[in-house]
């Protein structure tokens, strides 16, 4: 039996009526509509039946029926499918039940969706706000369609995020918002017993920039990639793509084979970069920077090379819906083949070079752990989850663009710790520079671009997800109207990984905050969401903000012990 | 271990040497396809605003104050050097230079203003045969257009005959706020 009859099955054996359809006509992913009561159970049902949490999606429809939507997204790892669990609610009467008790790793969709759209969820744990600004209004949902793009309220003074209450007998530790061992604005409390972390709470999404509502407000289809590819320095082709193929689904559309090659290399050449500049940082974050100098200076050379390929060190440019924009000339091949020559060298030098330094063993192994079961409970993606031994990729198991035809491993570990996710990245880049050949050699001739030629019909639902050198992609589209989609969700795969760090820290030493941190190479501009982690819930004397900002003037004193501050 | 490992490392340290550039005394070549700075040729260009509509970081600004004159209005402060305008002009009026040390302390410095003499098609206002046949890169704003070159913001607002009110109203432009 298919797994969409088996689901299918399950669903109405269960929930009956509260089914309203099972959708027939992709074969690649299974919609499921169901009534509001019913959607908890729906997703209980979803993941027994094997299924991988991916993020949720919330839309406006309120002009169409009055109604806010929901859509719970799930991967089948081994069967090449996805399945979304699509259920709404009055917008007189917004209220879900909460899926988070079941999957913790719903827990910042779902907070994200109550700041943007208003849409409650009964028996969240943590209904707190997670995107928007402490001082923004209640009652404006920036998502609505009625709340237009460049929309400025008024701030508000003396409010501030109330962090979670630090679980008894430890005190707390501020890191942010700016802080020399975050590359981007982000607050931790990081709560401390002595050197020890006991839990730490998290206030990001200060670079939340609205971009999923501009491109759902003022850009056409063809704009978006090129604003998807800015809402990460580093994956930028990733989200670029993932955005692309999302329409090409939804529309219908073929592009040429050579695209997806052109494509398929150029995410191979930010897997290298990416992997090469992660691997920089976090020799930086152990204090160990000849690795960074060096990696650094090796990933220069893809830099240079992407330049004379694509015009530009980054932010390439190259991914269009409907194809890519240059071609690959015989000469920019031969120059592809020597670059990845040299970077092949150069990396095996620093690979054997830093494999047995016992200075990085003692500063990575056993840092940073977790259990595999607990990487899959929090729904953990790419090498953060690979050094866990959870066996996912989504270019093999969900095969796009020219990755079927691709021959590569993908490195499994369960050491659990922040050296497996080192050794996982070396091997991947790697394995990057053999995909790049495999394309160079198997390249098809012809078109690299296709025109579409009739419109885009609007509510067409599309998911694909894109294997970032980071983890997984996800990117959601429903095509709209005006030549542009009406609602895109993007997930990147530092929203999943971020929300499991309060794990990893616990019980580990304060100074083993950077790398542990580092390890799942946090993209906060691309995920720009947070939460903080319910570790126990404990009494314990709450701070203010006036006792916090002495607190985090104290903590650069040494003079001043934290505990002196915080007694009483 | 820890000494095997250190002498490897002295080692990967001494090949390569110093590879810093001493720019700006020494200058690598600029790749040939480069994507710098936007120029725009006046004598190509026909006013059609597909650029301005297709511009991801919307720099690219319209104003029509009379039937006759269009001005546009290129800002190199936030343009992003994508490339698309140059992609969609079917005139190739704009292209892609390779100019990119371009930091300067006036904005007028990388602003390009065009003022073009427009006629109108007698029978639905301003219209052009778009030379874009693909669907999903149809140009979308046709007509007269009202772009506030003051602030330098988008309008997406467009008339099909010039409306000397929505000019007016347009001078007025205020981004949406609660109070
Ligand atoms: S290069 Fe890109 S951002 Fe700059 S003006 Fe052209 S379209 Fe706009
Ligand atoms: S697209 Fe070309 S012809 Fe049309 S307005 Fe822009 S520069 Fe002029």
């Amino acid at each position: 039996m298919s797994k969409r009859k088996e689901l299918e099955a399950k669903l109405i054996a269960r929930l009956r009526d509260d089914v309203v359809c099972v959708e027939k006509t992709d074969p690649r992913t299974i919609f499921i509509d169901v009534k509001r009561a019913g959607i908890r159970e729906a997703s209980k049902i979803i993941t027994t039946a094997g299924a991988r949490y991916l993020c949720s999606v919330g839309y406006d429809n309120i002009e169409r029926d009055g109604t806010l939507g929901m859509i719970h997204t799930f991967a089948l790892d081994d069967s090449d499918q996805f399945v979304c669990c699509r259920t709404s609610a009055p917008v007189g009467d917004p209220v879900i039940e909460s899926i988070t008790p079941d999957l913790p790793s719903a827990g910042w969709s779902e907070r994200e969706v109550t700041d943007l759209l208003g849409l409650r969820f009964a028996g969240h744990p943590k209904p707190k706000k997670l995107v928007l600004a402490d001082d923004w209004p209640d009652g404006i949902y920036p998502l609505r369609k009625d709340v237009p793009h460049n929309f400025v309220p008024k701030g508000a003074e003396d409010v501030a995020y109330e962090l979670d209450e630090a679980p008894p007998g430890t005190k707390i530790v501020p890191v942010g918002p700016f802080h020399p061992s975050l590359h981007e604005p982000e607050h931790f409390a990081v709560y401390v017993d002595g050197e020890t972390i006991k839990g730490c709470d998290y206030r990001g999404f200060m670079t939340h920039r609205g971009i999923e509502k501009l491109c759902t407000t003022q850009i056409s289809y063809n704009e978006v990639p090129f604003i998807a590819e800015r809402i990460c320095g580093i994956c930028g082709s990733v989200h670029a793509t993932a955005f692309s193929q999302a329409v090409e689904s939804a529309a219908g559309l073929i592009i040429p084979r050579r695209a997806e090659f052109i494509r398929t290399m150029m995410l191979e050449f930010e897997r290298i970069h990416s992997n090469l500049l992660w691997l920089g940082v976090a020799g930086h974050l152990i204090g160990f920077d000849t690795v960074f100098m060096q990696a650094w200076r090796v990933r220069e050379q893809i830099m240079w090379l992407c330049e004379r390929l694509t015009g530009n060190r980054k932010t390439y440019g190259m991914i269009l819906v409907g194809g890519v924009r240059r071609d690959i000339t015989p000469e920019i091949a031969d120059d592809i083949r020597r670059v990845m020559k040299n970077i092949e060298d150069d990396l095996t030098i620093i690979h054997r070079a830093i494999e047995k330094d016992t200075s990085i063993h003692k500063r990575t192994k056993g840092v940073g752990t977790i259990t595999k079961q607990q990487a899959l409970d929090w729904s953990l993606v790419g090498p953060v989850a690979r050094a866990r031994g959870v066996d996912i990729d989504a270019r093999r198991d969900h095969p796009y663009a020219a990755y079927d035809e691709m021959k590569f491993e993908v490195p499994v570990l369960d050491s659990c710790d922040v050296w497996a996710t080192l050794v996982i990245r070396v091997v991947e880049t790697f394995e990057a520079i053999k995909i790049v050949r495999q394309c160079l050699d198997k390249m098809p001739g012809g078109e690299f671009f296709v025109e579409m030629k009739d419109k885009i019909p609007a509510q067409r639902h599309a998911i694909t997800v894109v294997e970032a050198p980071r983890g997984e992609s996800v990117h959601y589209v429903i095509t709209g109207e005006d030549n542009r989609p009406e609602r895109w969700r993007v997930r990147a795969p530092t929203f999943p990984n971020l929300q499991a760090v309060p794990l990893m820290l616990l019980d580990e030493q304060f100074g083993d905050f950077p790398i542990i941190m580092g390890s799942i190479d946090p993209c906060f501009s691309c995920t720009d969401r947070v939460a903080v982690v319910d570790l126990q819930t404990g009494q314990s004397s709450s701070i203010t903000k006036a006792e916090l900002d002495a607190l985090s003037r104290r903590a650069q004193s040494p003079s001043h012990s934290l505990q002196t501050m915080l007694r009483g | 271990m820890w000494l095997t490992s250190k002498i490897k490392q002295i080692l990967m340290v001494m090949k390569p040497g110093v590879v810093t550039l001493d720019y700006p005394n020494e200058r690598p070549p600029v790749p040939e396809n480069l994507r710098g700075q936007p120029v725009f040729d006046h004598q190509k260009c026909i006013g059609c605003g597909g650029c301005s509509d297709h511009c991801p970081a919307r720099c690219i600004l319209v104003r029509d104050v009379c039937q006759e004159l269009r001005v546009m209005l290129y800002d190199g402060g936030r343009c992003t050097y994508c490339g698309r305008c140059a992609d969609i002009c079917p005139e190739k009026a704009i292209t892609m230079s390779n100019s990119f040390e371009i930091a300067c302390d006036q904005k007028e410095d990388i602003t390009t203003r065009m003022e073009l003499f427009m006629m109108t098609c007698q029978r639905c206002g301003r219209c052009y045969e778009m030379e874009k046949t693909n669907a999903i890169d149809r140009i979308n704003l046709k007509g007269f257009r009202y772009d506030n070159l003051e602030q330098r913001a988008l309008i997406r607002k467009t008339s099909e005959t010039f409306d000397p009110a929505l000019l007016k109203e347009s001078d007025n432009y205020q981004r949406p706020s609660d109070k």
